[in-house]
């Protein structure tokens, strides 16, 4: 069994693991829901060429945090090539590492790119409240005593 | 697919119903004094609410009869963030400008927000202060009265309605409703779109409720706004649910809170980066 990355950085390691978002993206059986937002811009097995044994694989990753030594196992699932199940188990203790081991656990968090609400054909938008009366005279107050100042 | 619109303001925001025949104006006047109703008990930017009376003199005081959904959600919602989630957190947003007066100006003194048991007590009907507490509902208040104003409709046999609060939408009866999920850094800008049917959708962001430097979001662990988190989406079976569950998206696990409530979520952070619930059944522009 062979390491994903053995004390390297967190960057590294998170690579790592978009790696195998990827590789997950791209096959067409897919049965892990909450897998597959990362980019797709690591081919998939089957485009290499290369031949993997069916099977399940575990293994750990190690890499230090500006907080000490955090761990991820991650244990992944191949049939015919292409990855079916995908599992990561995030062991950080320190808030930040929650957070970010948290994030690709999940496979949920992506950068978003805006699109145009003009150019949706929506019903509704919902953000935040707008805002009326009160608020926005209170706003256009403090405004114009900082420009007097 | 409701067309006529019905434009007003109430509590502090832009409101629009949209239903399928031109809102009748008995009902309308009817959907006022809900409103007027709610805001008497609930506002703390009114002198003669019930919530101001309570902020002056502790005591024993009997609310009315909506009262219990909403206290008992801000009670699962504290507790499912442990504690950052708090109606306690009034007299902070009074003493960093969010005041009745909308003074905007933070004063140099920070009340630590107390805790629920050291404050406050509910027993289903009424509400005990043990000392004079500032109650801010605006965390899950607006989307509670749009869940009212629908009821409204409903006694008035309009069964089939879009009540939109700005940012708390509830969609009841026939069709559906594609929704664009805002950009909060660019609100010409959606970051998604999601179809609501007989549900609601709420969002929450502190992008037009900022002031020198701070927003209405407070943590009341700390009685400071949150930095982490600057967009956040709930879709659930009512605006109450939605409503609170997206301020609480600011603060909690949100695995936890989909443990605890029939939700579907997505939150931005300030990283740019979106996280969403496994089932959202949405798009968004990734």
């Amino acid at each position: 069994m062979r390491s994903l990355t053995d004390n390297k950085t967190a960057v590294a390691l998170f690579a790592g693991v978009t790696l195998v978002g990827a590789l997950s993206a791209c096959s067409s059986t897919v049965t892990t829901a909450d897998v597959g937002s990362a980019e797709t811009t690591v081919p998939d097995a089957t485009a290499t060429g290369a031949e993997y044994t069916d099977g399940t694989y575990t293994e750990s990753g190690n890499y230090t945090s500006p907080d000490g030594q955090e761990q991820v196992d991650v244990t992944l699932t191949l049939e015919s090539n292409v990855i079916t199940d995908v599992t990561v188990v995030g062991n950080g203790d320190n808030p930040s590492s929650k957070q970010f081991q948290g994030e690709f656990i999940n496979g949920i968090a992506a950068e978003v790119v805006g699109k145009n609400i003009d150019e949706l054909s929506v019903d509704k938008v919902a953000g935040s409240s707008l805002t009326s009366g009160g608020f926005n005279n209170a706003v256009d107050a403090i405004k114009a005593d900082a420009l007097a100042e | 697919m409701p067309s006529p619109s019905k434009r007003f303001d109430a509590i502090g925001a832009p409101w629009q119903i949209d239903t399928a025949d031109p809102l009748d104006p008995e009902v309308f006047a009817a959907i006022q004094r809900r409103i007027e109703q709610f805001d008497r008990t609930y506002s703390r930017f009114r002198d003669d609410s019930l919530v101001s009376r309570i902020a002056r003199t502790p005591g024993s005081y009997p609310f009315p009869p909506d009262a219990p959904p909403l206290f008992e959600l801000y009670r699962r919602l504290y507790d499912a963030t442990a504690g950052a989630m708090s109606p306690l957190v009034g007299r902070a947003l009074e003493e960093l400008g969010y005041d009745r007066t909308y003074s905007l100006q933070p004063t140099a003194t920070r009340t630590r927000v107390p805790d629920w048991h050291e404050a406050i007590s509910w027993n289903g009907s009424e509400l005990t202060t043990l000392t004079p507490a500032v109650l801010d509902v605006g965390a899950a208040g607006k989307g509670y009265l749009v869940d009212l104003v629908a009821e409204v409709l409903a006694e008035h046999g309009v069964r089939s309605a879009t009540v939109d609060a700005s940012g708390d939408l509830l969609h009841r009866g026939d069709g559906e409703l594609r929704v664009a999920l805002e950009h909060p850094l660019d609100t010409s800008k959606a970051i998604g779109v999601v179809t609501v049917s007989n549900e609601a959708i709420c969002a929450s962001a502190p992008n037009r409720r900022a002031w020198a430097g701070l927003h209405h979001i407070l943590d009341a662990r700390t009685g400071l706004p949150t930095d982490r988190i600057i967009a956040t989406w709930a879709i659930a079976p009512t605006a109450l649910e939605a409503d609170g569950l997206a301020t609480a998206l600011f603060f909690a696990d949100p695995a936890s809170l989909a443990e605890e409530f029939d939700c579907q979520w997505v939150r931005m952070l300030s990283t740019g980066r979106v996280e969403h619930s496994p089932g959202f059944t949405g798009e968004l522009f990734l």
